[in-house]
């Protein structure tokens, strides 16, 4: 098993939400006000008068054979909007309860 | 989840929403009714008090002095006038405006309640008169007749004046200037005294013999009749054939010592209209009834009433108040649309995206709409403010739903799916839209608390746009973001033949904006000396306001011409029918512009409450001049009434004259007056102070038909009797004075009756026995013992003079001294009549002061600039808790002063005088002005906080938001624009707002682009090394704990 972490723009969310329903990733926890900024380009979302837009988390545990597929679908969806911003990060998901 | 989260996520309840909102407003709209003000409540009361036989002196000493001293009490009293005459003493009692009058009208009542008991025994009750604007004729019709003149009173009676009563919400007409029938027995006293009959006789005998009597019943077999004697006369031939008395055995009749006529009323009121002798139909209506309606009903009922008549009476409609009304709101309905479409070019033009313009548009009507379901609650009508409220806001109302659409739109081009992109987008703008609607409402809703005329004009008007931009804003975060979700396309394409039209407005608006880069860039640079000069503008533009006249009100032209011209007083009505024809054919032919001029002279029948309310008499002619519409003639009205003026000042018969274009009176309407009042007790003194003043008037620029308010003595003849010689005769006082006015004035005998109607028989002595002193001396008196003796026996004839009418205002006597102001402000005229006015002497116990017009305007002007100080205090409120900051509202207020400046310079270029509604427009500036350094410095803040130096922050954040800023104040500007410039009958009124708001809104845009962003760069040049300094001093104190 495999948690997947995405971090994205809160813009992104209804493509998201559709990308984990493509690949019947049925589970998932969502934070919808979450704070940060890109390493390199991306720009803060804080929420603040300058910085106002705002990023969305959402964790997803899923099945090995599905990530690559669900990967693909959310490159797509940061490819359509480099400028919004979608970070994915995976690690491994020992055991669950 | 807010508002606008739900909006977009529930498309179908905000589209509905907004339907019912549309279909409630339609609805509203259709249950409005038109008129031309909104119900303006006359704040004025008139208590009248009749004592007859007093004089002027006594009515003031015994009656006006002691009503005015306790009902000076009166709660909300503004000021409180009388006039005294003879027999009559006039009250009137002004309140302060927004008055409740039910409740000032009981106060009032209470009072004379109290008072009766102190009045002197013979006077009549205190009776209180309120008067409202309802009491305005709102329609005359003018009716000429040929052979049927001498029953024209009945004709129009019957025919006209009783169908038109009959339409909804007519309240009553009455007929002025119909001669009435009457039947005349004109005695001759030669004759009647070698019968030894005197006209008391007479009198007694017709009406003796004029009865009808029911006998009673009488049973005759099985039946019962009724028993009648009807006397009464079945023809007015009949009274000729009555014996009188009988003289050596012979039978005398009446047509022996009597004419009888059956005839038309000696004097009576005569109305001529373009010269032919006629009647006039006039029209009131129930209060709160449709004026426009009522009119239609009228002019539709009109012809059918014309076919009904006898073929030669022809009817006419001199005034139809309900005109005026429609063409008003006729072009304001224009000006409104014609905003709009400017709106729509303007957004169209900057956006270059049909669908984008079309969410942004539709929010227009969404919002003014609105606007006529708060009429409809409240119980008001549609009128010239209301019409012209929604054309001032409509160039706001977009001002939302454009920065909230350009938002989302930025928010598309990076990326996202529509429908994210209006909530997020909407969100991140929400806090600055509701902010800048704030500024709008803070200088809005101030206006429906002021108090004064002023309030009652700008009340709807600050009602209305705090109304409409509310719901603009709604429409802006909820509609505007839906739409967007829903219709906007991620890169739209644009069609070829729409960038060919489009690319060049592309590239220049680019241009544009690279150009104002460079500009601000410089103007960062040499900031000190952009603030220099941009102060000395300012500086030379209150130069200019020296140079800009005041007015009150501005005057509008309403194609009506009030002439009132008096003859010297006693002359005989004929000298008077005499002058009118003259001035018919002299007026008629040099002003080809007078469609309709009807005169009336005579005295008034008293019938009508109007009518008897202007001043008649036989030496008066009233003169009303209908011209044709503004737009077909070169003339204005004031200049034809400056002709006018110049006629009859040719025309050394006459005593005096006022013309007053606009027909006299009214808000709003036709010329401005300079009042000045001269308080003192002593008549001689004040008389003189009061012909100075008058001097120095007439010799003023721009003043016209200069008048005093006290009148020339009254010449009369007075009938001395001797008590003694009287006793002597056994005649009493009042049986002598009877006898008198019975030979000249006549008695009304009976009534003859016919058809229903009722005819006056009055017998007098014949017009003949009535001419001279002689007439008068030769009456003869009867004793009871039926001596006869010459009235010149027991009394003498004298000639003397009638006391003028005695005025007081604030319980202090007062001579008024009034004139008209032609072409040329009030308030320069008001300066030059009081700088010579105190060059006078002064007498001891006499004091001028400024009043009327100058007087109202000097309060609302104060009123004016305490709003101005509470807007501007509410504005900074606002802006501080936005920024949260002192400093940066500060920054933006300085966009105020060239407000003014643009204000100003507008004023003199097109030569208008500040009047009230000019400074309504700069009180509405502070809020439209301010809008734009909002927009400006909440831009170069976020840049600044984002890390840019300040210097950048506020080039690059100028030259992003330089189109928002133009598109927002141009569309302003060109919603404005038709009403500055003055389409239509009465847009006068409105015309200096749209100028000042026009000229202040351009030159305040252009400035607040350079200006303020220098202001900005030199307040918070020192920011960041200010922070680098207390983040050293910070951190030195860390380390050493």
């Amino acid at each position: 098993m495999k948690a997947v972490m995405i971090i994205y723009n809160q813009a992104h969310n209804s493509l998201v939400t559709a990308a984990l329903d493509k690949c019947t990733v049925r589970g998932f926890t969502k934070w919808p006000e979450v704070q940060g900024r890109g390493s390199h380009k991306g720009e803060p979302h804080y929420g603040t008068h300058a910085w106002p837009s705002m990023n969305m988390a959402t964790l997803a545990v899923v099945e090995p054979e599905k990530l690559s597929i669900l990967l693909a679908e959310l490159k797509a969806i940061n490819d359509s909007a480099q400028q919004q911003g979608l970070r994915v990060f995976v690690w491994e998901a020992e055991s669950a309860i | 989840m807010r508002i606008y989260e739900s909006a977009v996520k529930k498309p179908v309840t905000t589209a509905l929403i907004f339907v019912a909102l549309v279909v409630l407003g339609l609805f509203s709209f259709s249950r409005l009714s038109v008129d031309l003000y909104p119900e303006i409540e006359l704040n004025a009361v008139t208590v009248m008090t009749t004592y007859s036989g007093a004089s002027a002196m006594d009515i003031e000493q015994n009656v006006t002095k002691r009503l005015e001293t306790s009902l000076s009490t009166v709660t909300d009293l503004k000021r409180i006038s009388s006039t005294s005459k003879d027999n009559i003493s006039l009250i009137t009692i002004e309140f302060e405006y927004g008055t409740n009058m039910d409740e000032a009208i009981n106060d009032v009542r209470s009072i004379l309640d109290m008072q009766r008991n102190y009045l002197p025994e013979e006077c009549d009750n205190p009776v209180v008169f309120k008067f409202s604007a309802d009491m305005m004729p709102i329609m005359f019709i003018s009716a000429n007749s040929d052979v049927s003149s001498k029953a024209l009173y009945k004709i129009l009676e019957d025919k006209v004046a009783n169908p038109i009563n009959r339409i909804d919400g007519v309240a009553s007409t009455s007929i002025s200037g119909a001669p009435q029938r009457e039947i005349q027995i004109s005695t001759d006293p030669n004759k009647m005294q070698a019968y030894g009959i005197t006209v008391e006789q007479i009198a007694n005998l017709i009406s003796m013999e004029n009865r009808n009597i029911p006998g009673g019943t009488i049973d005759v077999g099985t039946d019962t009749y009724s028993l009648r004697v009807d006397g009464e006369f079945r023809e007015s031939d009949e009274i000729k054939n009555i014996i009188v008395g009988s003289f050596l055995g012979r039978s005398i009749y009446m047509r022996d010592i009597a004419v009888v006529k059956d005839t038309l009323k000696e004097r009576s009121a005569e109305v001529y209209t373009n010269g032919e002798r006629g009647a006039t139909i006039i029209v009131q209506k129930q209060s709160g009834a449709n004026v426009v309606d009522i009119a239609d009903n009228i002019l539709k009922e009109l012809p059918q009433i014309q076919n009904s008549l006898p073929p030669d009476v022809k009817l006419e409609v001199i005034l139809d108040t309900s005109e005026f009304i429609k063409d008003s709101i006729g072009s304001l309905s224009e000006t409104v649309l014609l905003a709009g479409l400017f709106v729509m070019i303007v957004v169209l033009f900057f956006l270059g995206r049909w669908r984008a313009t079309f969410i942004i548009i539709l929010t227009i009507p969404v919002s003014l709409i609105a606007a006529f379901i708060y009429l409809m609650i409240t119980g008001n009508t549609l009128n010239i403010i209301s019409l012209s409220s929604l054309s001032i806001a409509i160039g706001m109302v977009v001002d939302d739903a454009i920065v909230v659409l350009e938002n989302i739109t930025t928010h598309i081009e990076r990326g996202s799916k529509p429908k994210d992109a209006a909530i997020y987008a909407t969100n991140e703008v929400a806090v600055a839209v509701i902010a800048s609607t704030l500024t709008i409402i803070s200088v809005f809703f101030p206006l429906t608390m002021v108090s004064g005329l002023a309030g009652i004009m700008f009340k709807q008007l600050g009602w209305i746009v705090t109304i409409i931009i509310s719901v603009s804003t709604l429409a802006a975060l909820t509609l505007t973001p839906m739409l967007s979700s829903m219709i906007l396309r991620q890169d739209p394409k644009r069609s070829k033949s729409f960038m060919f039209f489009y690319s060049p407005i592309e590239k220049g608006l680019d241009a544009l904006d690279n150009g104002y880069e460079r500009l601000l860039r410089w103007a960062v640079n040499y900031r000190f000396v952009v603030i220099s000069s941009a102060a000395g503008i300012f500086i030379v533009s209150l130069i200019l306001l020296s140079k800009v006249g005041t007015d009150f009100f501005p005057e509008s032209d309403n194609s009506h011409i009030g002439i009132t011209v008096e003859l010297p007083v006693g002359s005989r009505v004929e000298q008077a029918r005499k002058l009118n024809e003259y001035l018919y054919d002299k007026w008629t032919k040099k002003y080809p512009e007078i469609e309709i001029l009807q005169a009336s002279l005579g005295l008034s029948d008293g019938s009508n409450v109007f009518m008897s309310m202007r001043s008649s008499g036989t030496h008066i002619v009233t003169f009303t001049a209908r011209l044709c519409d503004p737009r077909e003639r070169e003339r204005d009205m004031f200049e034809i009434g400056d002709q006018m003026r110049k006629d009859l000042q040719e025309l050394p018969e006459i005593y005096r004259y006022t013309v007053s274009p606009g027909g006299g009176g009214g808000m709003g309407f036709g010329g401005t007056t300079l009042e000045i009042d001269v308080l003192g007790y002593d008549f001689a003194n004040s008389e003189m102070v009061a012909g100075k003043i008058s001097e120095i008037m007439k010799n003023t620029k721009g003043l016209r038909d200069v008048k005093l308010s006290r009148e020339d003595y009254m010449p009369q003849f007075q009938v001395m009797f001797d008590r003694n010689k009287l006793a002597l005769n056994g005649l009493t006082m009042t049986g002598a004075a009877t006898v008198v006015r019975n030979r000249i004035n006549g008695v009304t005998a009976s009534y003859f009756r016919e058809d229903g109607e009722e005819y006056d028989i009055v017998v007098k002595n014949d017009i003949a026995f009535r001419t001279t002193v002689d007439d008068i001396n030769n009456i003869l008196l009867f004793s009871a013992q039926g001596k006869a003796v010459r009235l010149s026996e027991v009394g003498t004839v004298i000639e003397s003079f009638a006391p003028p009418s005695i005025q007081h205002l604030d319980r202090e006597r007062v001579i008024k001294v009034t004139g008209t102001i032609f072409k040329r402000s009030l308030g320069d005229v008001a300066a030059d009549v009081t700088k010579e006015t105190e060059k006078i002497e002064m007498p001891q116990g006499i004091a001028v002061e400024l009043s009327g017009t100058i007087e109202e305007q000097q309060e609302s002007f104060t009123d004016m600039l305490t709003l101005l100080a509470l807007v501007v205090l509410l504005t900074y409120i606002v802006m501080a808790a936005q920024f949260e900051s002192f400093r940066d509202p500060f920054i933006i207020m300085f966009s105020l002063p060239f407000a003014f400046s643009g204000v100003f310079l507008a004023l003199w270029m097109t030569g208008t005088t500040l009047s009230l509604i000019a400074l309504i427009g700069a009180v509405m500036l502070v809020g439209i002005v301010v809008k734009n350094g909002i927009v400006l410095i909440d831009y170069i803040n976020l840049n600044k906080e984002r890390g840019s130096s300040v210097k950048r922050s506020v080039i690059s954040g100028g030259k992003s938001r330089l189109r928002p800023v133009l598109m927002t104040t141009l569309t302003t500007i060109l919603g404005m624009l038709p009403m500055a410039i003055g389409l239509g009958e009465g847009s006068e009124i409105w015309q200096p707002m749209g100028i000042s708001i026009i000229g202040g809104l351009t030159l305040s845009t252009i400035l607040t682009l350079i200006v303020i962003p220098s202001i900005y760069t030199a307040f918070h040049a020192g920011d960041i090394k200010k922070r680098r300094r207390r983040w050293a001093r910070d951190l030195k104190t860390v380390k050493t704990a």
